[in-house]
């Protein structure tokens, strides 16, 4: 014990947390397991590319030997798993095979199913208390106690491409979705296959789109008591003038099937005038190398008739499984990987945002881009946090982008009508 | 998976008639009869235990799944009773499903026929090059088919697909992204069976061609003393022996192309929506969001592709074909 607090002190990574966590765990000890070494195994979702240097296997890996020299007798086994092959965490977890820590899913349904340790059992007050509050009620299981934590967050803003903007002489970035209409449909005057304004509507994201354009029309997926309203007027109205702009060929083609990737991918690669996009974007285009910094800006989702003073904010959770029964060993672990600096690298490796106030002001300071993003994070608007959610919202990503046609109102009502019933 | 499902549910048959007549042939006293008739169950073992395990058991657990409540992780909230069933009639994407599935396997299987009709006789006949042209056919049938979905995907990209890019330079398009086929209903459903049709030929042409070398000469020269003409000759003679042939392609393929999964899948994921989706992608894309809804589709298109079968096998007079 005396050694272990020698070597913590000595590499000091956000010391006062960590002592604490390693107080707790020596009155706890024997809880979790009968003393000596421990594994805890963490599955993570991949924000890279696996198999390069890029992934978010390096990252958490990185964490975990760390951790390992400083908690001798607790190995973090690392495995991530790539947002494309998702669907193989729920088959992991039907099947048993449990991790300890969980980085990726939201809690309800976890919690629900009563595999989840509380969100205090497994991380200390004060690394709760440091974590941005906005997404507060989306950790809480239908009981109202937490069960995890936001991991990483990002914020929405309007991409547009300058060269592309000064080519069709346009002096100012879009503030309504008449200006975007019209932008685009200079864009795509210009020739050349260039796309006005990216639309995906695709399974990848579509409900983050969507909900954008909800936003800036007074809509969204609940209304104000909390209860699904997919299918509200202002809601059908803006699916209408989405099918307008698709057919007046300011967007896309096929921007039904078309996936949030793919946009960006266009967009770095010059093709697109304006695209939604959050920090995420940003690397894309660097690696790309067709845009440089100055050649792309950033400024709030133009709404109806006024940009969008809320942007969307999105995050992904950590959540623990209790079945292993390690909450000590989670604890200190979780409470390591909250410091400033290990959340910090973790978003600057992918231009993503903190999940903690302290790391949230400390990346400020450093990074105007990130600062452009973070200050809207606070105050954002997120998504619903009703229990079938999750379920909701697998039907969203596959049908919602039809609702960008003729028949809006049919598909919105059978949305809505899908997620009461489905309760 | 599906050819797998078929062979197991085909093969007790004739292993059960074995057994029977033997034993009855040869009455022989008390437990030695019984013994006789039990020797052939060592070698019969392995393969029952194998339709069991990988036959039977998934189609138990898979009515039975049908029948439960799942939540959005998988867990089993207890009973369903027909619950699944009932909101599965209540899609309004399911009619919508079902007849494109029909279209899909007559269109798919249709003209993988004819095309693969056409091809095998060319293939029967001598030319120059004649061996490499048969290697050549194989290659869509070696390649993986997601490999060549994913394929035919890019080329029809709007933004840079070599099929795009070749309209383009010949004029038929004025500028890239302006059409995105596989986000269309009905431009993306044909390209689908295209893809389908590319993929099943090949087998296809080695049934009948193998058929076709099987029908000996002599026929032929009888027909031609008769004075019969070149579609006379292909008509009475060619194609009623060629039926066996026909029969195996027909069946193995409408199997295939009903349970076709990786076409779609990859092509166009079944969407927008559900807008090109057939029952197996249906189940698919069902099971994001019920488990037990996917099941009860599942059900659904295993009770489907039995009776396909026996209506196949009945119309064709399987049985007394092969006797």
């Amino acid at each position: 014990m005396k050694r272990r607090l020698l070597a913590l002190t000595a590499i000091g990574v956000a010391g006062a947390l960590s002592l604490s966590a390693c107080s707790s765990s020596s009155t706890g000890s024997g809880s979790g397991s009968t003393g000596g070494n421990v594994t805890i195994k963490l599955l993570a979702a991949d924000y890279g590319t696996a198999g390069t240097s890029n992934s978010t296997q390096s990252y958490w890996q990185g964490l975990a030997d760390t951790f390992h020299k400083s908690h001798p007798n607790i190995t973090v086994q690392v495995q991530t798993i790539a947002w494309t092959n998702w669907a193989q965490v729920a088959t992991m977890i039907q099947d048993k095979q449990y991790p300890d820590i969980l980085e990726g899913d939201a809690p309800q349904q976890f919690a629900a199913d009563g595999l989840l340790y509380k969100l205090t059992d497994v991380m200390s007050a004060n690394t709760v208390s440091n974590l941005i509050p906005v997404f507060a009620k989306q950790e809480d299981g239908t009981d109202g106690t937490a069960y995890g934590a936001p991991f990483t967050t990002s914020a929405r803003g309007l991409f547009y491409n300058k060269k592309l903007f000064a080519a069709a002489k346009i002096a100012n970035p879009p503030k309504t979705w008449a200006d975007i209409q019209a932008d685009a449909t200079k864009i795509k005057a210009l020739g050349g296959g260039n796309i006005g304004y990216g639309l995906p509507l695709g399974p990848e994201e579509a409900q983050g789109e969507s909900y954008l354009w909800m936003l800036g029309n007074g809509g969204g997926y609940v209304d104000s008591t909390g209860k699904y309203a997919i299918n509200q007027p202002a809601n059908i109205e803006t699916f209408n003038f989405l099918n307008t702009l698709i057919k007046s060929g300011a967007t896309e083609p096929g921007p039904a099937s078309t996936n949030r990737q793919q946009m960006w991918d266009a967009f770095s690669a010059g093709q697109v005038g304006m695209v939604g996009g959050s920090g995420a974007l940003i690397p894309d285009i660097v690696k790309n190398g067709k845009l440089t910094t100055s050649d792309y800006g950033v400024v709030p989702m133009p709404g109806k008739s006024a940009p969008l003073t809320q942007t969307l904010g999105v995050h992904d959770d950590v959540v623990a499984f209790k079945q292993a029964g390690h909450a000590d060993q989670i604890k200190q672990f979780l409470d390591f990987v909250y410091s400033d600096a290990n959340q910090i690298s973790f978003d600057q490796e992918y231009d993503l945002l903190p999940a903690t106030t302290s790391a949230s002001a400390a990346l400020s300071a450093k990074d105007p881009v990130a600062a452009g993003f973070l200050q809207n994070v606070p105050n954002s608007v997120v998504y619903p946090s009703n229990t079938n959610w999750n379920t909701v919202l697998a039907k969203l990503k596959q049908t919602l982008g039809t609702a960008a046609s003729d028949n809006a109102s049919s598909v919105l009502g059978s949305l809505q009508t899908f997620a009461t019933s489905n309760q | 998976m599906t050819q797998s499902t078929q062979a197991g549910l085909l093969e007790p048959a004739p292993g059960s008639d074995d057994a029977g007549p033997r034993a009855r042939v040869r009455p022989v006293g008390g437990g030695r009869r019984v013994l006789r008739a039990l020797a052939p169950l060592p070698w019969l073992m392995p393969a029952t235990g194998l339709i069991l395990f990988v036959v039977i058991w998934p189609v138990v657990s898979m009515f039975l799944t049908s029948r439960q409540h799942f939540d959005s992780m998988g867990f089993d909230q207890g009973s369903a009773g027909w619950g699944n069933f009932t909101r599965l009639f209540d899609e309004p994407d399911l009619p919508g499903v079902l007849m494109r599935t029909v279209i899909w396997v007559v269109a798919v299987v249709g003209l993988t026929i004819l095309i693969s009709l056409g091809v095998a006789q060319m293939f029967n006949k001598q030319f120059p090059g004649r061996k490499f042209a048969r290697w050549m056919l194989i290659a869509p049938w070696a390649a993986s088919v997601v490999m060549t979905s994913i394929v035919f995907k890019w080329m029809l990209n709007p933004s840079n697909g070599t099929i795009l890019v070749l309209m383009h330079d010949l004029g038929f398009m004025k500028d890239y992204n302006s059409v995105n086929w596989l986000s269309q209903q009905t431009p993306a459903f044909i390209w689908e069976i295209v893809v389908a049709i590319f993929v099943s030929v090949p087998f296809t042409t080695y049934a009948l061609l193998a058929g076709l070398q099987a029908v000996p000469e002599d026929v032929y020269e009888a027909c031609r003393l008769d004075g019969a003409g070149a579609v006379r000759t292909y008509w009475s003679i060619t194609l009623p022996l060629l039926r066996p042939a026909l029969l195996v392609a027909a069946l193995i393929n409408i199997m295939n192309v009903f349970n076709s999964f990786p076409i779609i899948y990859e092509m166009t994921g079944g969407g927008p929506g559900n807008q090109t989706s057939t029952t197996t992608l249906f189940m698919y894309n069902t099971q994001q969001t019920s488990i037990g809804e996917a099941a009860a589709m599942s059900v659904v298109n295993f009770g489907f592709i039995i009776v396909v079968v026996l209506l196949f096998l009945r119309a064709s007079r399987w049985n007394s074909a092969e006797d």
